[in-house]
């Protein structure tokens, strides 16, 4: 993503959130690679004392890559990119951590997004991470006071608040770390993936072994291994012995113990928090090691905001009953699924192979559904009712709602959702009926796969990526050519390149409309043209002209625009700020913030909401922005 | 009934009853039971009008008696029009004509003809206009080359890679037709592709909670008077093209009779539309809408997204952070860039963005 407008937003992004030294750093080093110390001062223009207070922190933020170079000594420093991106994503990323894990986890998730990376002995000090113990007490402030009180309270009394409080940080960290959202900070995680696979190439051959190999022979013993010992030199997963059968510890017990509590994909999060997470959530009370440092996953993040787009897609395509079925199956493969792919970049449209998720065995699917679903109710019998004499029907069938009679009205014990899921077999099987509706055309969103007999269901993601990718451009092009633009698109994304001729015998619009649409598309750069000459003359009469639709192409192009787009959102909200500086710089004052009923004026008040308004609009603006760029980049 | 009428049964009789080299003998012809009262002059009446129209060729059977054979109305034909085309075509036009004759419903252009019959331009062009004058030949339209003067003979029908098939009427686009069938079709098989749940059952869909009650309140239904449900994956009762075509055909919207190939045809678009999906490679298709929506959205009039349609269908149909946005749809979007001439700064669209989505 080393594109001007991906700079320009990293860029805005950082001084958005970090100030302007960091910013200043930040395109400095982006403008001219990697730099060492004296280079960065050079150009930057920054004094020593900026250049070291800031390079540390934005290193502590992965912001930046640093190298020492064992020739020459130097330290270089270089831009991460992908991480200053992510910043963008913090806010839908904290709500997906609320959504499953709770609030007091999502509290967590952000203080460690806030502070790069964090010991877990530090994140155990912090005030705001204190289990609090009403509502009320939302302010830091507060909190403080409390903790301040409980300090002078009895010793023993006091720690074992203390020890209360720790196992809640604990059994959170325990569970972003299973769920693969938090991981180890790891020292390779501090250099580039270049400089890594560069180490580790180094060190292949220093090896005697490998100095011996031949040419050809050793090309391919380092390509085969570099990747490997990169990879153990980066991975910080913490999630191996926090997994219970394929799920991480706690989401399952908790389920199948007590059904009636709320299931950690609902939480209500209006409910008490405090319950939501018991200590024996977890395997024994052992803490996680306070050493530890721990950093946020994006990659991992990743595969579960994909799988969160997969369901809404589903929601809106067919009942909820099959979208919640849907989650499920993909919460179970999230779980096993490090990242959305394993090459950095998105294949092109047709080199990219197959590839399947694990398989998911439909047994523990059914056991992870929440019993009270009704799931018969949504999906229609295997043959219509052709009035009271109705023919031979499979056995099979039990469970579909339709084999009972529905004319009259009389539901069967099989179609009373509560009672079905007392007969599990009934119940495993209308869970692999929604599952088999899922795999139908045109999303296949599932497949079927018979291992040993049992079924298994697994997810082509990325045909679904694709999928995704397509359905965003359709958007834009339908949007902005109209409706037959988009078949015309359509069909010449499923044939190929075609002469006007053909594409109208299979479009089958008329000549004019079909002309129009076509130039449009081809000056907004949707569509190509080639000439294929039939002679060395060129002549355009022997010429025979084929149109074409390359979506790699589109989609590239509208990922740069969709960057511009989100820079260009973000700078209007500072413009729109500087445009009530004064005002705003007033109700930032510290008497005031919290106090705005008492100390401003009505029309005061109102601004502040129109204010509000407008930059909660514009956000949400960049946040459906950042969709498109996960589409078109991360999935 | 007339005599011609008569003999026109009698002949088709001959036809559905007897292999087509049969010898036909007086006793045949009556055991027929077409002629009344088994008349033997008016059955001799009906083999002579048969046999001027070269339909019946009289023989001479065993034993001297009088005998028939069939002769197919193709060879009839043929055998009329040949006399009549050595009668009535010079030799030149008769050349042309067999060049054309040789090409059947696909057709030739002038210039091949000329080429083929070697004949200078001035004399094929009269040839032509005589055979067209005496309607043996007729001119035909072919969608591939538009500019393209073809013939053939006046009494074949073009093929469908002449015409470009059924929606192509005098070698343009149909455009009405083709709308009007394919509205037709995509209700039809939207029928077809979902189950009316009974009204009670919509009822009981309602009252079930889930165990927090939660999963109702994010999910919620999307409900309306009558429930649609999906038919379960190996459901066999969807819309197949003979289903479909018969419908078609049936519905008194055609003039003409559809073939198969035809109403593939315009399925084919419709799954380009995303209106239909096609099963187990095209045997059936399935409607992405149910029959209500199909209906609601066809009353609303086609075309491109009418800028001025409330908001809430513009959302319905485009919905992503580049169509929203204003940069998204904006005409000067390549030139900006802050602090140039157009910048977000200066930029004009979003205040009448944001009025518009705040409303203030
Ligand atoms: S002029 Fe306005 S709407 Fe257009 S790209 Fe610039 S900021 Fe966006």
């Amino acid at each position: 993503m080393t594109s001007q407008y991906a700079t320009e937003l990293c860029s805005l992004l950082i001084e958005d959130n970090f100030g302007e030294l960091f910013a200043r750093i930040f395109s400095t080093l982006q403008r001219y690679d990697r730099l060492t110390l004296p280079r960065l001062r050079f150009y930057s223009r920054l004094s020593d004392r900026q250049l070291h207070h800031g390079l540390a922190a934005m290193v502590q933020h992965h912001l930046i890559y640093h190298y020492t170079s064992l020739e020459d000594g130097n330290t270089y420093y270089e831009t991460n990119l992908q991480s200053a991106y992510y910043l963008v994503r913090s806010g839908k990323i904290l709500e997906m951590i609320e959504d499953r894990l709770g609030k007091y986890a999502a509290t967590v998730m952000s203080t460690i997004m806030f502070l790069g990376h964090a010991q877990i002995a530090h994140l155990e000090t912090l005030p705001e991470l204190k289990p609090q113990r009403s509502h009320a007490n939302g302010v830091g402030e507060e909190m403080k006071e409390e903790a301040e009180g409980q300090a002078n309270g009895v010793d023993g009394e006091h720690e074992l608040d203390e020890l209360v409080e720790n196992a809640a940080i604990h059994s959170t960290l325990k569970a972003l770390a299973a769920h693969g959202y938090v991981i180890q900070v790891r020292d390779a995680q501090f250099q580039s993936p270049n400089d890594n696979v560069l180490d580790a190439q180094r060190v292949l051959k220093a090896r005697p072994d490998v100095k011996e190999m031949k040419g050809k022979k050793q090309e391919q013993f380092l390509l085969e291994n570099t990747e490997r010992i990169v990879k153990e030199r980066t991975d910080g997963d913490l999630s191996r012995g926090l997994m219970f059968n394929g799920v991480p510890q706690g989401v399952k017990r908790k389920h199948s113990q007590k059904p009636n509590e709320e299931r950690r994909e609902y939480v209500d999060i209006d409910e008490d928090e405090e319950n939501e997470w018991s200590d024996d959530d977890f395997g024994g009370n052992s803490p996680m090691d306070s050493n530890l440092v721990v950093r946020v996953n994006y990659p991992k993040l990743d595969v579960a905001l994909r799988n969160r787009r997969l369901v809404e897609l589903v929601d809106q395509e067919s009942s909820s009953a099959t979208a919640q079925v849907y989650d499920c199956l993909l919460r179970r493969i999230e779980y096993q699924t490090p990242r959305c792919r394993d090459i950095a970049e998105i294949p092109r449209e047709g080199e990219e192979s197959e590839q399947y998720s694990v398989p998911i065995r439909l047994s523990a699917l059914v056991d992870d559904i929440d019993p009270y679903l009704d799931l018969s109710g949504s999906i229609g019998p295997m043959e219509v009712p052709q009035g009271p004499a109705r023919r031979g029907k499979r056995p099979l069938e039990n469970g579909v709602h339709g084999d009972t009679d529905d004319r009259e009205g009389q539901p069967s014990s099989t179609t009373n959702g509560t009672s079905s899921s007392s007969s599990g077999a009934s119940r495993t099987y209308e869970v692999d009926q929604h599952l088999c509706l899922l795999a139908q055309p045109p999303y296949n969103f599932t497949s079927k796969r018979m291992i040993g007999g049992l079924i298994n269901w697994t997810v082509e993601y990325r045909h679904l990526a694709r999928k995704l990718r397509h359905t965003e451009l359709e958007r834009i092009i339908e949007a902005r050519y109209g409706d037959v633009a988009l078949r015309v698109v359509r069909v010449l994304h499923a044939k190929g390149k075609l002469d006007e001729k053909r594409l109208q015998e299979i479009s089958l619009l008329p000549f004019k409309d079909l002309r129009q649409v076509l130039a449009s598309m081809q000056a907004g750069g949707f569509v190509d043209l080639q000439e294929v000459p039939r002679d060395a003359q060129r002549q355009p009469s022997r010429t025979i002209y084929l149109w074409f639709y390359d979506p790699d192409r589109v989609a590239a192009g509208i990922l740069e625009d969709t960057y511009k787009a989100m820079s260009r959102c973000l700078q209007r909200i500072r413009f729109e700020r500087a445009r009530l500086r004064e005002f705003l710089d007033k109700t930032e004052r510290s008497d005031v913030k919290g106090n705005e009923e008492r100390y401003l004026s009505e029309g005061e008040l109102k601004t502040l909401h129109q204010w509000r308004a407008k930059e909660a609009l514009l956000l949400g603006e960049v946040s459906r922005l950042d969709d498109m760029v996960a589409v078109f980049r991360d999935y | 009934m007339s005599t011609a009428e008569l003999a026109a049964r009698l002949y088709e009789a001959c036809l559905s009853k007897f292999p087509p080299d049969h010898l036909f003998y007086q006793q045949d012809l009556l055991g027929l039971g077409i002629v009344p009262k088994n008349d033997l002059a008016q059955l001799l009446q009906l083999t002579q009008t048969l046999v001027d129209q070269k339909l019946l060729r009289l023989l001479q059977g065993k034993n001297d008696r009088l005998a028939w054979k069939i002769i197919s109305r193709e060879d009839a034909e043929k055998y009329v029009f040949g006399i009549e085309l050595l009668q009535n075509l010079n030799p030149d036009e008769s050349l042309v004509y067999n060049v054309i004759h040789s090409t059947g419903r696909s057709g030739i252009w002038v210039r091949a003809i000329q080429n083929r019959t070697g004949l200078p331009k001035s004399i094929l062009d009269r040839c032509l206009k005589a055979l067209e004058g005496k309607n043996y030949i007729k001119s035909v339209h072919n969608v591939k080359f538009p500019t393209r003067k073809m013939y053939m003979l006046a009494g074949l029908a073009p093929s469908e890679d002449v015409t470009g098939g059924a929606w192509f009427t005098d070698g343009v686009l149909d455009a009405n037709f083709i709308n009007s069938v394919s509205t037709f079709i995509e209700y039809t098989v939207s029928r077809k592709s979902w189950y009316e749940a009974p009204a009670v059952e919509v009822q009981r869909n309602k009252r079930i909670k889930t165990a927090d009650g939660s999963a109702a309140a994010k999910f919620p239904d999307r409900s309306s008077d009558r429930q649609y449900l999906p038919f379960p994956a190996g459901y066999q009762g969807y819309s197949t093209v003979a289903t479909i075509t018969a419908a078609v055909n049936e519905s008194g919207i055609t003039p003409v009779r559809l073939g198969e190939e035809s109403i593939v045809q315009l399925l084919q678009v419709l799954c380009f539309d995303n209106k239909l999906v096609s099963l187990n490679n095209g045997e059936m298709y399935r409607s992405i809408k149910n029959p209500e929506a199909v209906k609601a959205q066809q009353a609303r009039k086609p075309g491109p997204i009418d800028p001025d349609a409330d908001d809430d269908e513009r959302r319905r149909l485009v919905f992503n952070g580049m169509t929203e946005a204003p940069c998204g749809q904006c005409p000067v979007f390549k030139l900006c860039a802050p602090g140039g001439a157009v910048s977000p700064e200066t930029c004009e669209y979003f205040d009448p963005w944001l009025e518009k989505a705040l409303g203030f």
